[in-house]
């Protein structure tokens, strides 16, 4: 079932499992925190340069996943980092507010108790949300993020910048034979997931 | 006419001086080629034809020149593809 609809009245709504859910706003919330890493830097710079989105920081970010996400813009080092100067805290700002948009529409349905009340069976419901036609762009960079997160952590597009020929099938195939007890595995199953929801909006939303 | 010829030609020089620097757009087997097309359309306005070349390009040769332009609109274009997730660079339009 395509979890993307378009509604007769043109809106764009989805229709997504509380468990689905659960696992969306457990991510958005990790990458939230993750891009929100490294802030109180920020915060703690001069006033000014903040207020105009200037960073004091010009270096590469420690964690791979921010790497990926903050890409040097130049061949050469000091062009990359007076280019990170300028723009990554505003960069920084944009990514979560694409997050943020995705977290938000998900926690409004509220908690369903049967989840947070231990021992009672999960709840198999779904409910179906009626996704703001200016928020598509923010949902669907919001789930490319979580994708280069998840990628990040599992390996996919190591060695890209040594022109070395990615072969996605050889990945695909690697997971697919690991076994279900590897935590590894269940990873890729979330990765190969929010792929196929951000196919799914695509298709609805892409012109023909 | 000889004064607006030479006119003519110094607005072509300066064009050229202008539009040194290229924005390179890299493979990346994380973004989905429909998404790369879609970003292409939305962030340069081109049609889906051009966007969906553009991407081919890039997925088959391992990069692409998406737009060209002052060193200021490059830098503007890698910043909104980086938002969106794309693996972008700059250089000067020789480099390529």
């Amino acid at each position: 079932m395509a979890p993307f609809k378009r509604e007769e009245n043109g809106e764009i709504s989805i229709e997504i499992s509380t468990q689905e859910s659960h696992v969306l706003i457990s991510l958005t919330e990790q990458l939230l925190e993750l891009l929100s890493q490294g802030d109180s830097h920020f915060e703690a710079q001069d006033p000014l340069l903040h207020l105009v989105g200037i960073s004091d920081s010009d270096a590469l970010p420690d964690d791979p996943v921010l790497r990926r996400l903050f890409p040097d813009a130049y061949e050469d080092l000091a062009s990359s980092s007076e280019f990170r100067r300028y723009t990554e805290y505003g960069l920084r700002e944009k990514k979560k507010a694409h997050a943020r948009i995705i977290y938000e529409a998900l926690t409004s349905q509220g908690e369903p108790e049967e989840i947070t009340g231990g021992n009672t069976p999960i709840d198999k419901g779904s409910f179906k949300l009626i996704i703001n036609s200016a928020e598509l762009l923010d949902w669907l960079s919001g789930l490319n993020d979580l994708r280069l997160a998840l990628a990040v952590r599992l390996g996919i597009g190591e060695g890209r910048k040594e022109g070395m020929n990615i072969d996605t099938k050889a990945i695909h195939n690697k997971y697919e034979l690991m076994l279900e007890s590897d935590p590894m595995k269940a990873v890729y199953a979330v990765y190969s997931w929010i792929g196929w929801l951000q196919q799914g909006l695509l298709e609805e939303i892409s012109p023909e | 006419m000889a004064l607006g010829t030479a006119t003519q030609v110094d607005s072509e020089v300066d064009l050229k001086a202008d539009r040194p620097w290229v924005c390179i757009v890299w493979d990346d087997p994380v973004n989905l080629m429909a998404y790369v097309t879609y970003v292409f359309m939305v962030l340069f306005g081109y049609s889906k034809e051009r966007a969906t070349e553009l991407m081919l390009k890039v997925h088959n040769e391992g990069r692409a020149q998406v737009s060209s332009g002052t060193r200021e609109e490059m830098e503007r274009d890698v910043q909104r593809l980086h938002e969106y997730g794309l693996w972008a660079t700059l250089q000067r339009d020789n480099e390529y």
